[in-house]
């Protein structure tokens, strides 16, 4: 029986980059996005790259009608999986005011719903020989509540408490559930633009993604709870816990509304139209 | 050195054609007669050249083409549009591809293949079009592919462990990389199709040019750094001079050369002769971009109509 690694989000920037790492080990993979072309023309230049076995499905993981397809797919295939990473996430533009009921339900939709449902039918689909690493994807922004981002920021928080719990109650079962905590990162030429906006602090919370796919796939193998690419973004992890929250929420506030001035953006991946996108800053 | 005219009659693509050198010889080819079709990735900025163009010469026939060299999808899609533009134009040849169009970036970035952005636009982008336009350049009476290298080609080695730079990227080492995988192409077009067709690819060695390609996509000390010595190099209308002789002076065909500088040959590095390295990055390319180029079998010199003996490059 063949084992697979399931990417959500795989078609985005830090889900090409679990793609090649997973597939550079010699992983066969289950790719997921919500578009099709970018999607296949990622399959198969990953089968070309590095021989292993690419199957797709194209779904939009908001919707949980399209998600009870995609599981009732795997069992279909019968695949079985040794590793999820559920790379999957969305932010939209503006603050909390600015934006729309319908916004911000996608984002729980997506960020949360979404990643505890993966999380848990996976257990279902699992290799019982053979262990299971989940990689939750969750942001340096877990840590802290973030005004101009608070609904996104708590979603992170969510995901980031749920790994470690659930990275200690699954471990006898031989399953590891992994957050990672980024900065942002440079996937595309727009997030490039932003943090280059952000300056110097840009500049230096910012990490290879190729690094941090390969860093984050070593300590999930080793079932680590949490982990934060870059000395620089564990140092700010670190102070920022020396505070109380509410003082860390006014630092923040000061800095996004900063930078927002100098460019009404954050750092976010926005792919398609719909603004739904399956990537993560 | 400019006739006006002299190039009537003759089709050319121009990859990045919207700004530095790129734009620069799709000027000066259609200011001398050339059918020139350019590529860009901006409608906006394609528009704007094009205009460009014609206010300063009203009687030059060009044409533009959207594409993102980044996509293997696009790059496809662009190929067939160019059959599309050439029929269209009453024509049934391509008798230059100037593959130009190339790409900086401070971080590793992923095409949509999964592909690093470098390689993918620098290199795989220029394999992969030149493939798709083989049928049309062989049906040109001497066709040329002009690609665009560096000097930067010098001083490097492909890093075959890991091509695409995953590990750790170095936006100048995946750069010269990419610039001396154009080399190795076109080494090795000569050697496998080159010695078969009358079709002759080139090297050009812009020199330093003051173009902004170190600008876009790169930031902090890169960005400084570049934007420090392009301040030192010639403009891109001197820069372009290599690759529009390349395109279109006949007497190029009388060298055995294939790397050029100043429009004079010129030795290209010792790696980058190496036809064992040559042929390995010929074989990747070909899997990374799913083609397989006519065997030798299949593929004999058609007669001459016209036009000067295919180049000496045997």
């Amino acid at each position: 029986m063949k084992r697979y690694v399931c990417i959500t989000g795989a078609a985005g920037g830090l889900g090409k980059a679990f793609v090649a790492e997973c597939a550079s080990r010699g992983w066969d993979l289950f790719l997921t996005d919500i578009c099709e072309a970018p999607l296949q023309a990622l399959a198969q230049g990953t089968e070309r790259m590095y021989n292993v076995k690419v199957l797709t499905y194209v779904a939009d993981l908001t919707d949980p009608a399209s998600r009870a397809a995609l599981w009732d797919h795997v069992r279909r295939m019968g695949l079985r999986f040794h590793m999820l990473v559920n790379v999957a996430g969305i932010d939209f533009e503006g603050s909390f005011d600015d934006r729309r009921v319908e916004e911000l339900q996608t984002i729980l939709r997506l960020n949360v719903e979404n990643t505890v449902e993966m999380t848990r039918r996976v257990l279902c689909y699992r290799d019982p020989a053979r262990a299971l690493h989940i990689i939750n994807v969750s942001s340096l922004a877990g840590f802290y509540p973030m005004p101009l981002k608070a609904v996104y920021a708590a979603s992170k928080r969510f995901l980031l408490d749920l790994s470690i719990a659930l990275n200690r109650e699954l471990r006898a079962g031989g399953v590891t559930v992994t957050a990672l905590c980024p900065a942002g990162m440079p996937t595309t030429s727009d997030c490039i633009e932003k943090i280059a906006v952000q300056g110097f602090m840009g500049q230096v919370t910012t990490m290879n993604v190729g690094q941090v796919a390969r860093k984050t796939v070593r300590a999930a193998l080793r079932g680590r709870a949490v982990v934060i690419p870059g000395a620089i973004n564990r140092t700010l992890r670190f102070l920022g816990g020396l505070f109380p929250p509410s003082f860390v929420a006014y630092l923040v506030n000061r800095r996004w509304s900063s930078s927002r001035a100098r460019l009404a953006h954050e750092v976010v991946e926005v792919r398609t139209p719909e603004s739904l996108t399956e990537g993560v800053s | 050195m400019m006739q006006k005219s002299d190039l009537e009659g003759k089709t050319i693509v121009v990859t990045g054609a919207t700004s530095g050198i790129g734009r620069a010889a799709a000027i000066a080819l259609a200011a001398r007669g050339a059918f020139v079709i350019g590529v860009g990735r901006s409608t906006q900025r394609c528009e704007e050249t094009r205009a460009a163009i014609l206010a300063e010469h009203p009687e030059a026939r060009v044409d533009f083409c959207l594409a993102d060299l980044g996509s293997q999808r696009q790059v496809r899609a662009l190929a067939a549009a160019i059959r599309a533009r050439i029929a269209a134009a009453g024509g049934d040849k391509l008798d230059v591809l100037v593959n130009n169009a190339g790409s900086v970036s401070n971080w590793y970035k992923a095409t949509e293949d999964g592909y690093e952005l470098q390689f993918a636009v620098n290199h795989l982008a220029p394999f992969l079009l030149t493939h798709e336009l083989l049928p049309l350049l062989r049906s040109a009476p001497a066709a040329r592919v002009v690609t665009v290298s560096s000097a930067s080609h010098y001083r490097t080695r492909m890093h075959w462990a890991d091509v695409m730079y995953r590990h750790a990227y170095n936006c100048l080492a995946a750069y010269k990389q990419s610039k001396l995988a154009n080399v190795l192409f076109t080494a090795e077009f000569n050697r496998r199709i080159g010695s078969r067709t009358r079709i002759c690819a080139y090297a050009a060695d812009p020199g330093l040019v003051n173009t902004q390609i170190g600008l876009k996509g790169t930031g902090g000390l890169v960005r400084w750094v570049w934007d420090r010595r392009r301040g030192h190099g010639v403009s891109p209308a001197q820069g372009a001079e290599t690759a529009v002789f390349l395109a279109s002076d006949p007497e190029v065909a009388l060298s055995r050369g294939f790397y050029w500088k100043d429009c004079e040959p010129k030795m290209p590095s010792r790696y980058a002769r190496n036809a064992a390295h040559a042929a390995r990055l010929w074989a990747l390319s070909e899997r990374l971009c799913g083609v397989t180029w006519p065997d030798a079998g299949a593929d004999a010199v058609r007669p001459m109509v016209s036009g000067p003996a295919p180049a000496l490059l045997r």
